[in-house]
């Protein structure tokens, strides 16, 4: 079966910055594809770009085999947006916001008035359907944001940071309901800024840098692709002597060693059942205290941080 | 057959419901509708009885009215291009632009919705002032009604064509302010047109072109004002509103088409 989305070298510059920059992606019919990326990595320039509301500068997508460019309307027919930014204010209630999407997106009366229903139930958001959106809180905005795909349901669901600012009881109704909806057949694409939650829904996850599109694959291949993918952390009982981490970097599985905390070390290796016995042994040959050792599979925050260059470790050595 | 019934019906009722939500969004703005109400009823009392009786013209008052009229139409019509700017702020226009809406039946529902709602509005207070100073005659009331709501829907056409072009909301405000004082100024909104060339034969000419001449023209015609008319027959002022009308929903729908999209609006 042909991809249901696939863009050639699609491009968008706002004046000489590019935003996003070639992006070759293909999106399986009913799959849950994640897009992840740092901030400004261009995953809502691409989103606006799927859904015809900006034009690429260059390159092009299609999307159910129509060309963004030459045919937007019959995209238009086949997707259903929930944009980062709550799109709700144009004065009025969660209740009209939902309802008029349902009727432009064709629903009949009573399926809209069953589903609508059905969602801001799903959503906790029935009680507050009649107050002002104004009056909303952020999270509740979003639950808004959301129930109009839901309620919607469409061959193809763009879903934009779906739960953020979205309380943790609410982002799993939320997961849950967006599962449902892939079963039902939607293709889903979700931009996120959260790993666990690309983690937990996607079948595949693009991995965007730069308006460039570095990986793309299922979480566990994604996982196993990185060289030194296992994880070991060592909790000392004092700060470890720069000799003892000379001597762990000498191991040949191991490929990267941070101190993520005073007396904390974690390294990236390979092989892990192998090396963890040899290095006990010599660290007790050296006479080191260990309070605690963790070995970890790695997550795909390391496929993040593998990829994207960009670390934890980095920002908090830049803050602090 | 069947199936293209279907689905002109189909886009028939996606139009109907664009134009649903700019009507129902005008009323929300509850405070700006009373202001603009308590402005014409105000107008009306004070400046036209006070005014007429200065000016020499016969029947000023009742002439008046009938300019005022459509002075309010347009400005509540002028509107939707601001809500346009306050929606791209809001990225609403965003949302639109991703809706299962091609753009035509987007433009062309919001000229719609944004001349509709404005005759809605402005309806009753004329027909409330038409019936104070006593007028009858329904026939051609209603075909002026008619042209009103042409002009409505050309006023509101230009309105999204120019706020689509200009991009910049403090620019389109005062374009607005200037364009309102040109064509409202310089038609038969408040003066006959014989003063009008007498003060300056080129404002004649362009008051004789202008579509809110057209459209106050036609309206004293059609209420039975018919003193100091500046057109011996209706039709040419009713052709003048087709065109304006015609041509504004027609550069909008080919500008949205060719140009309209998201992000990057100030
Ligand atoms: N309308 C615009 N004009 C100019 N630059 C823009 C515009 N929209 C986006 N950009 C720039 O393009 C880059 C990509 O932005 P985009 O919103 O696509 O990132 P993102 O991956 O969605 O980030 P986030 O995780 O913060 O949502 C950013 O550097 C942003 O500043
Ligand atoms: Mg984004």
């Amino acid at each position: 079966m042909p991809p249901i989305i696939r863009t050639e070298n699609l491009t968008k510059r706002f004046g000489n910055f590019t935003a996003v920059d070639h992006l070759n992606l293909e999106v399986n019919e009913g799959e849950i594809l994640g897009l992840l990326g740092p901030n400004g990595a261009g995953k809502t320039t691409t989103i606006l770009m799927l859904a015809t509301v900006i034009r690429p500068t260059e390159g092009t997508a299609y999307v159910g085999g129509y060309d963004v460019r030459k045919n937007p309307d019959k995209v238009r027919e086949l997707l259903g947006v929930a944009f980062q930014e709550p799109k709700l204010l144009w004065v009025s209630t969660p209740w009209d916001v939902v309802n008029w999407h349902a009727k432009v997106c064709g629903l009949s009366t009573q399926e809209r008035k069953r589903r609508v229903r059905e969602v801001l139930e799903a959503l906790d958001m029935w009680d507050y359907r009649h107050r002002s959106v104004h009056a909303l809180s952020g999270g509740m905005r979003k639950r808004v944001e959301i129930a109009k795909v839901l309620i919607q349901r469409p061959k193809i669901a763009i879903v934009d940071e779906p739960t953020a600012q979205i309380d943790i009881v609410g982002k799993h109704k939320i997961w849950r309901m967006l599962r449902e909806l892939r079963e039902e057949g939607t293709t889903i694409i979700l931009a996120t800024n959260e790993l666990y939650e690309a983690d937990v829904l996607s079948d595949r996850v693009g991995i965007m840098h730069r308006g460039k599109l570095l990986v793309c694959d299922t979480p566990q291949k994604l996982k196993d692709s990185i060289v030194g993918g296992d994880i070991v952390e060592i909790q000392f009982e004092s700060d470890p002597s720069p000799k003892i981490v000379e001597e762990l970097e000498h191991f040949r599985e191991v490929v990267k060693i941070i101190k993520t905390k005073a007396s904390t070390l974690r390294l990236y290796l390979n092989r892990v059942e192998e090396v963890v016995p040899k290095i006990m042994s010599t660290l007790m040959k050296e006479g080191v205290a260990v309070s605690s050792i963790r070995m970890s599979e790695p997550s795909l925050d390391d496929v993040f941080a593998h990829y994207t260059g960009l670390t934890l470790e980095e920002a908090q050595k830049e803050g602090g | 057959m069947k199936r293209r019934r279907k689905r002109e019906a189909k886009t028939t009722r996606k139009l109907l419901y664009v134009v649903e939500r700019d009507v129902r969004l005008f009323f929300q703005y509850k405070v700006m509708v009373i202001m603009r109400a308590i402005w014409f009823v105000s107008q009306i009392a004070f400046f036209g009885l006070i005014a007429s009786r200065m000016v020499a013209v016969e029947d000023y008052f009742r002439y008046y009215v009938g300019g005022l009229s459509i002075m309010t139409l347009y400005s509540a019509a002028i509107f939707i291009g601001f809500d346009i700017y306050e929606e791209a702020e809001h990225g609403v226009f965003e949302y639109l632009l991703s809706l299962p809406v091609t753009r035509r039946q987007l433009v062309l529902g919001r000229s719609i919705g944004g001349g509709l709602r404005a005759f809605i509005y402005v309806g009753p207070l004329v027909c409330i002032s038409l019936y104070v100073i006593g007028i009858v005659n329904p026939l051609n009331f209603l075909l002026a009604l008619f042209s009103l709501f042409l002009f409505a829907f050309g006023v509101s056409g230009m309105s999204i064509t120019l706020a689509v072009v200009i991009k910049s909301s403090d620019r389109f405000d005062i374009l607005m302010g200037v364009l309102d004082a040109l064509i409202v100024r310089l038609s038969t909104a408040m003066y006959p047109l014989s003063f009008v060339k007498e003060a300056n034969p080129l404002y004649g000419w362009i008051a004789n072109f202008n579509p809110v001449t057209f459209a106050a023209d036609l309206f004293r015609w059609g209420a039975g004002i018919e003193a100091a008319l500046s057109f011996e027959n209706p039709l040419l002022p009713f052709l003048g509103i087709v065109m304006f009308f015609a041509f504004f929903t027609f550069l909008g729908i080919i500008l949205y088409d060719k140009t309209i999209e998201g992000g990057g609006w100030r």
